[in-house]
């Protein structure tokens, strides 16, 4: 008997102290964060130390692991963030706009009818495996992408390709014609229909130059996980769920860089881990910064905090497939019933701005005339019982289940717009399942309302508009099979239309038809924020979400 | 124990001192200091649960976002959460789906126990057989895990985990009464009440169960406590109550991101699991005493 309320009161004590640990942890990272590292760093981790003498190695802290290395088999970031460094495309981006500046191209020019594009390519550039970088590699690269014969094509096919470039070779859609190579280094492509966003499309991390001898020698799935490029670093290893080690490539083209001599990416999927393992040294930067850990990070003399320039979208989509959503009065009173300003000021902390359209302002073809709802339950109960619904209704409302930058934290906001909705009668039960299986059932539209959003990959408004809303896109990203007519020929003609000023009106008009039928509700622009020690230099990160690390340096 | 209730009971008749074994349990357990202070905070927090509307101060499920993780105050006297709502009138909720869940869940347990262990015991053979197989089956799991499983088979929500904590907690019930029922069974009075021929069911409902009842209470008493922690460990992996349900497991999970800045979100609901187990637990060890005769001087 003794024993037992000894064991009960031992569990509660134990219960007690890891409740006063929690808090204890905490005291110590708030109080004294700058003690920490100091102490603790040189001890544990060699990695902090030869940032003076030796090496120069930088470990960056992240979400979650890679999914493949095979740049154009990729579709999500944190491959992107990795192949990024070993690879270069044709064109690239500026340090962090959009704009296209040469890459492995030096220059190139626009035939005027806008089918003919004329590459000439940099010289001397060597693969890591020491194959040279000519005109013959680039047309073997798109000939593997485009052609679904080809011995190195996937068997899944190359998702990006076939959204950017309209299809596959003999597909009736398909944009590129042909590739040619005119010379050792010149290139040229031939479209069979205008496409005007083909040099930005040309730029995106997927669309990256892979040594063709690698590829043919280790066969596109070996090549996933060992990847060769051109870029200022070499692939080394990869333990799956856990760390991606890349090395200097010291015959880089441009001469200089890259300034580190190592490079690592380690996974730490929660936020806050992540964090304690920056503050502690074990890392020496991260992504995925919880926008309320900002201001610990700023306050803190021992890191700084790097804000990503926002090209993203968070949103709350209606499947318009499903009732009540099909009435587009029932979407536009869910519209007025939830309160932006206040989620954006409560879980984005400052760190980001009202949506109003499905695309950021920072992207040229957004639509400011447009002026968005304001919240009011008023208007929401009104436009509720003009649709037949005084009462409300119950609807299964899909959450997040991750952090993403453009939704902080999915499964909070829910709650909120939960409680948001009550106010009109509208009982929203949440639903939240593991992130893959969210992905894959959302695309096949089993859901009702849901939460998701879109990191821009190239600056150009097709690649929000489109991707999202047109109809052709139902089944991929246009998760809210909202198929209307008007807005898709307008998505098409802006397509192929080649002036900036054409194309501008149309996705004008666009918004507006977006606005009024309401198939989601933008929710928020975030500005993604980076955690990093206060000795990294020239780090800057790029609007669409990755970046080259070749200028990164050490203080 | 049984014996010497039906031997003693006689006796005590014959000395014209009748108190019934319940009453003198009673009398043992009031005077275990921490088994009263057990039972005082289960009043304390049964009162809160049935009192919850009146007691606490807003809505549990409304907050106003503006006043997102904020400290204690005169307002809010447990501060609030990430979504601005009141953590004293979550806590005073959430004492109700805590109490619920763990007594429902208990109440489930024995019931299903009792029976299976009865049929086992009493029977034998491949009744035993079967059963207590089964019993052994759920054993080599843990518990925790199989809750889980389950869970996942009738997906998350309240109502599933009561289930699942029901039934895993079965076996603990079923072999308990079975063990009672084996040795039960060969009593002398058992013998006689077959010899007078009495039908089972007779047998097994005024004789065995209730000589059986008094460890049945005590491991109840402290499954209550177990239940409690298992659905605070299931809602805090999303799989037990689901949002806006102010159950105290989740929202120990929901806010430990803020244990930093608001540690009050996490400290209410973590002390207020931590004294209803205490509760529970304390009482427990109080009825184990009171009614083990072996404990009796």
């Amino acid at each position: 008997m003794k024993k037992r309320v000894l064991s009960g009161a031992m569990t509660s004590l134990l219960a007690l102290s890891m409740l006063l640990a929690g808090c204890g942890g905490a005291q110590t990272t708030t109080q004294a964060p700058a003690e920490q590292p100091k102490t603790e760093a040189p001890a544990t981790t060699p990695a902090a130390e030869p940032a003076k003498a030796g090496p120069k190695q930088l470990i960056i802290g992240r979400g979650g692991d890679t999914v493949g290395l095979d740049p154009i088999a990729q579709t999500d970031g944190e491959s992107f963030k990795v192949t990024e460094n070993v690879f270069d495309t044709l064109v690239g981006y500026a340090e962090e706009t959009t704009e296209v500046v040469p890459s492995l191209a030096e220059k190139w020019e626009i035939a005027p009818d806008g089918l003919t594009y004329t590459f000439h390519l940099r010289s001397g550039v060597k693969f890591h495996d020491g194959t040279d970088f000519n005109a013959e590699a680039v047309k073997w690269n798109f000939e593997r992408w485009s052609d679904k014969s080809h011995p190195q094509h996937n068997k899944e096919g190359f998702e990006y390709y076939n959204d950017m470039f309209g299809g596959y070779k003999g597909d009736e859609t398909h944009v590129i014609k042909s590739v040619e190579a005119v010379d050792a280094q010149t290139v040229k492509f031939t479209l069979n229909r205008p496409l005007a966003p083909f040099i930005q499309n040309l730029g995106m991390s997927c669309f990256a130059i892979a040594s063709p001898k690698a590829v043919q020698e280790a066969g596109p799935e070996k090549f996933n996980e060992k990847p060769v490029g051109t870029g200022p670093f070499k692939f080394v290893e990869w333990k799956r769920n856990d760390t991606i080690t890349l090395e200097k490539n010291p015959d880089y083209w441009n001469a200089g860089f890259p300034k580190l001599d190592k490079l690592v990416f380690k996974v730490i999927p929660e936020n806050t881990a992540r964090l304690t393992a920056l503050t502690s040294g074990e890392i020496d930067m991260m992504d995925g910064l919880n926008p309320d850990d900002a201001q610990t990070v700023k306050d803190n003399g021992d890191l700084q905090l790097i804000l990503r320039p926002s090209m993203n979208l968070g949103f709350v989509g209606f499947n318009i497939e499903k009732k009540p959503l099909d009435n587009p009065k029932v979407r536009e009173a869910l519209a007025y019933a939830i309160n932006k300003p206040a989620i954006i000021e409560a879980f984005f902390a400052g760190l980001g701005q009202p949506a109003v359209n499905p695309m950021p302002p920072s992207i040229w073809g957004h639509n400011n005339e447009i002026k968005d709802r304001e919240f009011s339950i008023d208007k929401a109960k009104q436009l509720l019982s003009d649709a037949g619904f005084p009462n409300g209704f119950k609807i299964k409302f899909w959450a997040m289940p991750v952090a993403r930058p453009y939704m902080p934290d999915g499964v909070k906001i829910a709650e909120a717009i939960q409680q948001d909705l009550k106010k009109i009668g509208v009982e929203a039960e949440i639903v939240t399942m593991e992130w893959a299986t969210y992905l894959e059932k959302t695309k096949k539209g089993e859901q009702e309302m849901f939460m998701l959003g879109w990191t821009g990959d190239n600056g150009d408004p097709d690649n929000f508009l489109a991707t999202l809303l047109d109809k052709n896109n139902i089944g991929g990203n246009n998760r809210t099979r909202w198929a209307n007519e008007d807005a898709h020929k307008l998505l098409m003609s802006a397509q192929s239309a080649t002036t900036k000023e054409e194309r501008e009106k149309l996705y004008y008009q666009v918004q507006e038809i977006i606005f009024k039928d309401v198939p989601m509700v933008p929710l928020a622009h975030s500005t993604p924020a980076l955690a990093a020690r206060a000795n990294i230099i020239d780090y800057k990160p790029h609007p669409k979400g990755s970046e080259s690390l070749e200028k990164v340096d050490l203080k | 124990m049984a014996e010497t209730q039906v031997q003693t009971l006689p006796l005590q008749i014959k000395d014209e001192q009748v108190i019934s074994p319940w009453r003198e349990a009673w009398r043992t357990l009031r005077k275990n200091k921490l088994a009263m202070v057990g039972l005082a905070i289960i009043i304390f927090f049964v009162v809160i649960a049935v009192m919850a509307p009146w007691i606490a101060p807003y809505p549990y499920d409304q907050g106003e976002l503006v006043m997102k993780n904020k400290p204690p105050s005169e307002e809010h006297w447990f501060g609030t959460d990430y979504n601005g709502r009141d953590v004293l009138s979550r806590v005073v909720y959430g004492a109700r789906i805590s109490l619920w869940v763990g007594t429902f869940s208990v109440i489930g347990s024995v019931v299903a126990g009792t029976i299976l262990g009865l049929l086992a015991g009493y029977y034998g053979r491949w009744i035993d057989m079967i059963i207590s197989r089964v019993f052994d089956i759920m054993l080599a799991f843990p518990s925790i895990l199989l809750a889980i499983a389950i869970v996942a088979i009738l997906g998350p929500s309240l109502q599933n985990a009561l289930l699942a904590i029901a039934i895993i907690n079965i076996p603990t019930f079923g072999r308990l009464v079975r063990s009672r029922v084996l040795s039960l069974k060969e009593e002398e009075f058992v013998m006689a009440a077959r010899a007078i021929g009495m039908k089972d069911s007779r047998i097994l409902m005024q004789h065995i169960l209730p000589n059986s009842l008094a460890p049945i209470i005590v491991t109840g008493t402290m499954g209550i406590a177990t239940a409690i922690i298992e659905a605070a460990a299931l809602g805090f992996l999303g799989l037990g109550a689901q949002a806006p349900e102010p159950e105290w497991g989740k929202m120990l999970s929901d806010s430990r991101q803020y244990i930093q800045k608001a540690p009050w979100t996490v400290i209410f609901p973590g002390l207020s699991i931590m004294l209803t187990v205490l509760g529970f637990n304390l009482i427990g060890d109080g009825l184990r005493d009171a009614l083990d005769p072996r404990m009796k001087n």
